[in-house]
């Protein structure tokens, strides 16, 4: 299926360098001077994107190690109702810090890259306008009604619903709410005496303790949804989380893209080495 | 090496070295880093201590009684040996103006507080215990602790454990010298004959089988805090 479409076709890569023809002041192509080059993220956003791939990884593989210490909800001599996997420790391929002193010394460190680059990317969102691609509106629920239509083959083509579609949009906007709330039940457990009134409020230090693992559990899951999604539906976005160039002659609308089932346009290089055939 | 090559060459590397890195205790190299985050760390837990909270439990909250850990680094529970050791005393002293030498008698003669309070263990348990004994800030008074007393050092006879505290945290209303536990005098998988016990510290901090109280002008440090643990330990 060759979707792609308008004066990209055979062009050269949006995020390459144009070609120069080494010349004097020689122009560029004309067909890459036809095709704009396009930032899909802004550097802000792509920045603090894998800073937070560095961040939340130590956030989590530290906090699971910590968990390791008393893998655990219950106040002694006491029960606790909500979690059935009491006692067994998380496997320590999936940790780090090496022990108790060390995971923690690591987690109270890393909190403040995840602290501070959470304050930049929102300001930066929030300054430049980014924030409207991922803010909630009307018509998102209808929208992603579309979209699982889509998915599910119960609609042929691709709905259009501008740089995110919904569905994404709900993960993306969820993310930094979740970082957020992973932040304030963390600071309730780090500090249940001083903070008395915010540990109260979460019910007790042993709830917000359950909170703060909840809490990392489903941004784990949504980031495993969100990789796989990447590499099932969109793997030319990874290159515009890194340059920011992105052929929208290849997105998910152009591709009629379902997880795994799509195919590899056409384009200036001949290999056919993309996603499944349908 | 193409551009296609390159990232997953450095996708690979990256994976690789995360999976290496998998239950180890990261770089040497961040280990100054480290504690840089815990000096900033322990200059923002002090400045929200300055607010003076203090740990409260409903008064019909449940003890965990037996339920109750009992830790000590030594290989048996410790217990005081009188006819080796004489009788136990709980010594005060350092940057004092009249150091002392107390028995149980004298400690539990001494004005005392009987309180509900959370203990809260860096392994991330909690346990609700009610403890009595004297304040340390009542020993401090006695002893006429000196303006250039910034830190206090528990130490004890289980082997070589001790901890220092920041003065502020030791003259917490609900920092206690506990003698007392659950209304019955404290077992030896406690710290008897006396321990500290104070909500504002976790447990390690809480020096049990108390000898020695030390009013100092530098901290020295302590046996969690010299093996890793955070030194300020603040709950």
């Amino acid at each position: 299926m060759t979707t792609a479409s308008g004066p990209s076709l055979g062009g050269i890569d949006a995020g390459g360098a144009a070609p120069t023809t080494g010349i004097g002041d020689a122009p560029s192509s004309p067909r890459a001077a036809s095709r704009p080059r396009r930032t899909r993220h802004h550097w802000v956003v792509r920045v603090t994107h894998w800073v937070n791939v560095v961040a939340l990884g130590l956030m989590i593989t530290t906090g699971l190690r910590i968990f390791n210490a008393f893998p655990a909800f219950a106040r002694k001599g006491e029960t606790f109702c909500c979690y059935p996997f009491a006692g067994k420790p998380i496997p320590a391929v999936l940790t780090f810090g090496g022990w108790l002193a060390g995971a923690r010394n690591w987690h109270f460190a890393a909190m403040w890259l995840l602290f501070a680059n959470g304050l930049v990317y929102l300001t930066f969102i929030y300054l430049h306008g980014e924030w409207r691609d991922l803010a909630p509106r009307r018509g998102d629920l209808r929208d992603s009604w579309e979209m699982i239509k889509f998915y599910l083959f119960a609609r042929p083509d691709h709905p259009h619903q501008g740089k995110h579609n919904a569905l994404q949009k709900s993960a993306y906007f969820s993310m930094p709410i979740l970082g957020a709330l992973a932040i304030i039940t963390g600071l309730a457990i780090w500090k249940p005496v001083q903070l008395a009134p915010l540990t109260n409020l979460l019910g007790g230090y042993v709830w917000a303790r359950y909170w703060h693992f909840l809490v990392m559990v489903s941004l784990v899951l949504i980031t495993i949804v969100h990789i796989i999604m990447v590499f099932a539906v969109d793997p030319y976005s990874l290159r515009s989380m890194i340059t920011g160039g992105y052929d929208e002659s290849k997105s998910p609308e152009a591709r009629n893209a379902r997880p795994f089932f799509w195919r590899r346009p056409a384009s200036g290089r001949g290999r056919s080495d993309g996603g499944l055939d349908e | 090496m193409n551009r296609r090559q390159f990232f997953t060459f450095g996708a690979g590397s990256i994976a690789a070295g995360a999976l290496a890195a998998c239950d180890s205790v990261g770089p040497k190299s961040a280990a100054s880093l480290l504690k840089f985050a815990e000096r900033k760390n322990e200059g923002l837990e002090r400045w929200l201590f300055g607010t003076g909270s203090r740990n409260r439990v409903m008064a019909q909250a449940r003890l965990s009684g037996r339920a109750f850990p009992r830790y000590f680094i030594s290989e048996s529970v410790p217990v005081w040996n009188e006819a080796q050791r004489g009788v136990w005393r709980l010594e005060v002293g350092g940057a004092v103006r009249n150091p002392l030498s107390l028995t149980l008698d004298d400690l539990v003669k001494m004005r005392s507080v009987t309180q509900k309070v959370d203990h809260f263990c860096v392994e991330g348990w909690t346990a609700r215990a009610e403890w009595t004994g004297v304040r340390v800030s009542e020993l401090a008074r006695v002893a006429g602790a000196t303006s250039d007393a910034h830190y206090v050092d528990f130490q004890s006879f289980d082997s070589d454990y001790h901890e220092s505290w920041d003065i502020e945290s030791a003259l917490h209303p609900q920092t206690l010298v506990a003698y007392g536990m659950d209304r019955a005098m404290l077992g030896p998988g406690h710290g008897a004959p006396a321990r500290v016990h104070s909500p504002v510290k976790l447990g390690y901090k809480n020096t049990k089988y108390l000898t020695r109280i030390l009013f100092l002008p530098t901290r020295s440090g302590g046996y969690w805090s010299d093996r890793g643990y955070e030194w300020y330990g603040g709950v």
